[in-house]
């Protein structure tokens, strides 16, 4: 069975045009997936169908064969911005998911240090998300959704604003968050090379359809070296050849030539 | 911020000492022009003579009970007035379908002159310091009304979606995402409201009042004292300032963490 499990889903706004349509998607247990597209493709709409934060018009999205039709408490969203609360210490704000729901006691805030120092930020917790840069923003926002140990992840495009090189180190603390649970994972990127660098398997979304689908057989656990590797570039080449195709989708066949 | 700090610190003094000299060029001035070209008191006061009267009127007690009227009418209409603008603002921005119902009207009361409505508070309220409290708390609560009804509905809308996918309540919501982060604006109406404050008592007392500062004008414009008139204005102002500072200072206290405060901050205020 799988984790979860997408059947022609679709969505629109009242009789407009079908910003997403005939989403197929199954994604099995602690996978990691990517979902790429050029912006405005309808992948951040497809991602918010599956946190529940919008309703599909048509077909029907299921996690662990229940009916998403509301935010579980099972699943952890990481926006695009940071969304940090400026008013409260960073540690307050990695608790933030835990104190909407009880009261936080030492044990909880013990794991909020835990999963600080896992995101490399460690006793940082006092400090105040302006004093951050934008990269340790990105990481409590991380740790935040990571405070309620949620089965699913669903990640829209956290780390876009981010310089190359502090990307880069993020995807590498993003692998080895989810090595250890057995957390799932959706990622929605524009960023081909960081599809191919995170994800086990990749979707290529055009024109609100999914149009390609790529299993990436790299290796893990995936190092710096992986990017340098004759396979990864391979990967990423015909990714980028499968989103040109679905952005002309209606020309003939022969514009990969 | 430190590094600028001192550089910062000498140019605020002496932009501050600017304006000493500057008022004492323009008293100077005044006080020159008054005794050489000989103009009657009763059109323009003498600078020494005001302050004089201020003297007096301070050591001998006969100004106190004025200014704590005046400060007791500020108060209260200011905290009537903004309890009531926010818990309408709070109401109205939460309730879509109200605040579609009762937006003409709101514009509508902005346009009205709220003081023009004293006459009608004097036969309602009586003379005294009822009155004066409701035209008070009238004139400051369309700011609070306005300014929370704006930062309550500009919060960033990914923060709203967090609060959604934590699953929080709406009363969550509002008291741990809407408030706090429109409190910059709130406190905004705040320091407008401060203002209007003192001229909504003021006005008030010209139109009912016995006792204070208004009162006290009106007092003086019956003996032709000019330069009470002036000494009042003095004071009315002082009060002004010193009520725009506790303002300021609570807003830069309460939003010390929000980021777009950095650049209203004064540093050099900080670092003392």
């Amino acid at each position: 069975m799988s984790f979860v499990a997408i059947d022609g889903a679709g969505y629109a706004i009242g009789n407009g045009p079908a910003i997403v349509e005939d989403i197929d998607w199954r994604i099995g247990e602690g996978e990691f997936h990517c979902l790429v597209g050029r912006s405005g493709c309808g992948k951040t709409t497809l991602l918010k169908l599956a946190a529940g934060l919008l309703l599909p018009t048509s077909g029907s999205i299921r996690i662990r064969d229940r009916a998403v039709s509301e935010p579980s408490a099972e699943v952890g969203f990481v926006f695009q911005a940071p969304t940090l609360l400026d008013w409260l210490p960073v540690i307050d704000n990695i608790l933030l998911p835990l104190s909407l729901k009880r009261r936080v006691g030492p044990q909880d805030r013990r794991r909020a240090e835990e999963l600080l120092a896992l995101v490399a930020m460690p006793g940082l917790g006092a400090r105040y998300p302006r004093e951050l840069s934008g990269g340790q923003q990105s990481r409590v926002a991380i740790a935040r959704a990571l405070v309620t140990d949620p089965a699913l992840l669903l990640f829209d495009e956290p780390f876009a604003a981010l310089d190359a090189i502090t990307r880069e180190e993020l995807q590498d603390d993003l692998l080895r968050l989810c090595g250890r649970g057995g957390t799932t994972m959706l990622f929605v990127t524009h960023d081909i090379a960081e599809a191919v660098y995170l994800a086990d398997r990749v979707a290529v979304m055009a024109g609100g359809r999914l149009c390609h689908d790529l299993r990436i057989d790299l290796p893990r656990p995936r190092g710096r070296d992986v990017r340098y590797a004759p396979r990864f570039t391979a990967l990423c080449r015909e990714l980028r050849r499968a989103m040109d195709g679905g952005a002309v989708a209606a020309m003939p066949l022969d514009a990969a030539s | 911020m430190s590094a600028p700090g001192t550089l910062r610190t000498g140019t605020t003094l002496r932009a501050r000492a600017g304006s000493v000299l500057l008022l004492l060029l323009l008293v100077g001035g005044w006080e020159g022009y008054c005794r050489l070209a000989g103009v009657p008191a009763l059109v323009v006061p003498l600078p020494s003579a005001v302050l004089a009267t201020l003297w007096d009127g301070l050591a001998s007690g006969f100004l106190l009970p004025h200014i704590a009227r005046t400060v007791a009418e500020m108060a209260l209409g200011l905290g009537l007035g903004c309890a009531v603008g926010f818990l309408a603002g709070v109401l109205l921005a939460e309730a879509e379908g109200l605040r579609r119902l009762l937006h003409p009207y709101v514009i509508a009361s902005q346009v009205v002159p709220k003081l023009a409505l004293g006459p009608l508070f004097i036969i309602w309220f009586g003379f005294g310091m009822t009155s004066t409290v409701v035209i008070t708390a009238l004139v400051c609560f369309f700011p609070l009304l306005e300014n929370t009804m704006t930062g309550l509905r500009q919060v960033d809308p990914q923060k709203r979606e967090l609060f959604r996918m934590l699953r929080a309540t709406r009363l969550q919501t509002l008291l741990r995402l809407k408030i706090p982060a429109g409190l910059p604006v709130i406190l905004a109406g705040v320091r407008v409201s401060v203002v209007l404050a003192l001229v909504g008592a003021v006005v008030g007392e010209f139109i009912g009042g016995r006792t204070g500062l208004g009162a006290s004008i009106i007092a003086a414009q019956g003996m032709m004292d000019s330069t009470m008139m002036f000494a009042l204005f003095v004071v009315i102002t002082a009060l002004g300032m010193l009520a725009y500072q506790a303002a300021v200072l609570l807003e830069r206290r309460l939003l010390r963490r929000h980021p777009s405060n950095q650049s209203t901050n004064q540093p050099t205020n900080r670092q003392g």
